[in-house]
């Protein structure tokens, strides 16, 4: 996977970094989240105590979350952590074995029954058959009767949205993985359900198609509504998620901001620049890089140290103390400490493969 | 939304051309290639009527096939789960799925009974084609329900197997090609226990002017129970692993 772009990386200190709680507390509804009438409710997602077995298999091991409402959170996990599985029992398709799931203060079935929930699995295509406008409009239709007091938006604005106004007369299941994606995402929209559901909504799908579906899904978020989508690509939980829950083996193994969970392995990376040699001199470049290196390793906290051609970095578990002795050596050109990126948190957080 | 959804269905159904050929065109066909070689071997007029009622019954039994066969081809692709996550209850998907079937059994039931009346000169009288037609129409109920059983239940492969045994199979042993007078005694018996042919039964008594037989319409009702219960079984099992 690519590095974290400039930007969009990791904060450059942790030094000051504001700890939020990681788990608003219920209660905070973010104002105008346009929470409808009839379902006084603190959280838009409760699992309580949930358990999933699929013959020997355990899928969810004692799911405990809960989602506030007008949130974009990411479910990030590598392959059969259990997320389609939580996700699925989220949405009413197959019921768990223990725990509860409480959706917008009903049942799962009951919230989707009412429109309030809108989805888009992982799998599926769309049928042949039908065009874009006819497969949306029914869906839209199908909203529109079951709240009739929520206005929606018009027909020709959901095809807007979702960026697939120049498809509607196409047959739906004719359309590259992209496109159809799209038409999926304005399937999951088109009764402005209060919450939607993406599992793993850009799987296999190009890097354009990906940015045009995030800038879609995004909107929506802006909205005042509830997302919550799977993913094991980190950066789309990095960019997207005000929140990510990190699953693995059926349970929530982390839970935060993106920050939060950097923050949870331990480590930081102090990075600087050695004084310039002559280019001329390599020999001497070599030397004198291969001594700082020694002298390096044995400045208070580093772990380890790598240099690249003059670019020093040290790994460290306490970079207060690193910084404080390169300091007083004068060593501070260029001195940048970070923290460990996502995937370094992800890898680390689910063993990595390891200790199962 | 029962009937939004049915028309969605049907819509699908009707530019499928699977469907044009098992539904319209080869009952129509074979209803003109029939009467006019004559091999049914009856008089002519009632080997039209005869034959006329068999081929648009014939024709029905493709139409509520295919719907079955079409429920069964959009389970891969996820469409069953995808109306689970929409504000329907499975009473409207089902009932919507229903009334599509017997929707599309009606251009067929028309078409060859028009051509019945054009090409091959059946005349009735208004009471009579009314009859006729409802009954056909009506009837095709069961077998409706059986195939939205079997395309709930089954894969689209098993399904296409199992909606072309009950196309061309149970049609044929159900006298709706050759009238079952035909068959030997043995094979009679059976073809009347069988739901296709107590369903031509009902039509072809109506053009002759007779109301339906008590035992047809029990034996009619029996298969229609037991497809219905089957029908409400198949889209249970759908539930549990359409997931």
């Amino acid at each position: 996977m690519p590095g974290p772009a400039p930007g969009t990386g990791p904060a450059p200190s942790v030094i000051g970094m504001t700890k939020i709680d990681s788990r608003p507390p219920a209660g905070t509804v973010p104002p105008g989240d346009g929470a409808r009438p009839g379902g006084a409710m603190t959280s838009a997602v409760t699992f309580t105590g949930v358990v999933k077995n699929f013959g020997t298999v355990r899928a969810v091991d004692g799911l405990d979350l809960r989602l506030s409402p007008g949130r974009t959170v990411a479910l990030l996990g590598p392959n059969g952590a259990g997320k389609s599985t939580a996700i699925s029992i989220l949405l009413g398709l197959i019921p768990p074995d223990e725990g509860a799931v409480e959706v917008l203060g009903r049942k799962p079935e009951r919230a989707v029954r009412d429109g309030l929930v809108g989805a888009m699995p992982q799998s599926g295509r769309l049928i042949p058959g039908v065009t874009v406008k006819e497969l949306v409009g029914f869906v839209r239709r199908s909203y529109a009767a079951a709240v009739p007091d929520v206005a929606l938006p018009s027909l020709a604005e959901l095809l807007e949205t979702a960026r697939i106004t120049d498809l509607e007369g196409r047959r739906a299941d004719r359309l590259s993985g992209g496109q159809a994606q799209r038409v999926r995402f304005a399937m999951a929209v088109a009764g402005a359900p209060e919450l939607i559901v993406l599992d793993e909504p850009t799987t296999g799908m190009d890097i354009e198609s990906r940015r045009e579906l995030w800038t879609s899904i995004r909107a929506y978020a802006e909205s005042g509504s509830t997302v919550l989508f799977s993913t094991h690509y980190l950066e789309e939980a990095d960019d997207h998620a005000d929140r990510i829950v990190v699953v693995d083996r059926g349970r929530v193994i982390a839970d935060g901001t993106s920050e939060q969970i950097k923050q949870r392995v331990p480590g930081r990376t102090v990075s600087f620049d050695l004084p310039t040699v002559h280019e001329t001199d390599s020999r001497v470049s070599y030397e004198s890089a291969s001594t700082a290196g020694v002298a390096l390793d044995m400045l208070p906290g580093v772990v380890s140290s790598e240099i690249r051609g003059t670019r020093v970095r040290l790994h460290t578990t306490d970079s207060d103390l690193t910084v404080l002795a390169l300091a007083e050596s004068g060593r501070i050109r260029n001195l940048e400490v970070t923290g460990a990126g996502l995937e370094e948190a992800f890898l680390t957080l689910t063993g990595n493969g390891e200790n199962r | 939304m029962t009937l939004a959804y049915m028309r969605l269905e049907m819509v699908r159904l009707l530019r499928d051309p699977g469907y044009l050929v098992m539904s319209l065109i080869s009952p129509l066909l074979m209803y003109l290639v029939f009467t006019n070689l004559d091999l049914g071997g009856q008089g002519d007029g009632k080997a039209a009527l005869y034959s006329m009622v068999g081929m648009a019954g014939f024709g029905a039994v493709g139409a509520v096939m295919g719907n079955g066969v079409s429920i069964a081809e959009d389970k891969p692709l996820g469409w069953i789960r995808q109306l689970r996550l929409l504000p329907l209850g499975p009473v409207q998907v089902v009932a919507g799925r229903a009334l599509c079937a017997m929707a599309v059994t009606l251009p067929p039931i028309l078409s060859v009974c028009l051509s019945g009346a054009v090409v091959n000169g059946v005349s009735l009288g208004i009471g009579q084609w009314a009859a006729v037609i409802g009954l056909l129409w009506l009837g095709i109920a069961p077998m409706a329900a059986l195939g939205i059983g079997l395309g709930y239940l089954l894969t689209a492969q098993q399904a296409q197997m199992a909606g072309l045994v009950c196309y061309m199979g149970l049609s044929l042993l159900g006298g709706l090609w050759f009238p079952i007078s035909e068959f030997p005694g043995w094979l009679a018996h059976i073809a009347q226990a069988t739901p296709i042919n107590r369903y031509g039964e009902l039509s072809w008594r109506a053009g002759d002017g007779h109301g339906p037989t008590l035992l047809g319409t029990v034996v009619l009702a029996a298969w229609a129970a037991a497809f219905v219960a089957f029908a409400a079984y198949g889209f249970r099992c759908s539930t549990r692993t359409a997931v």
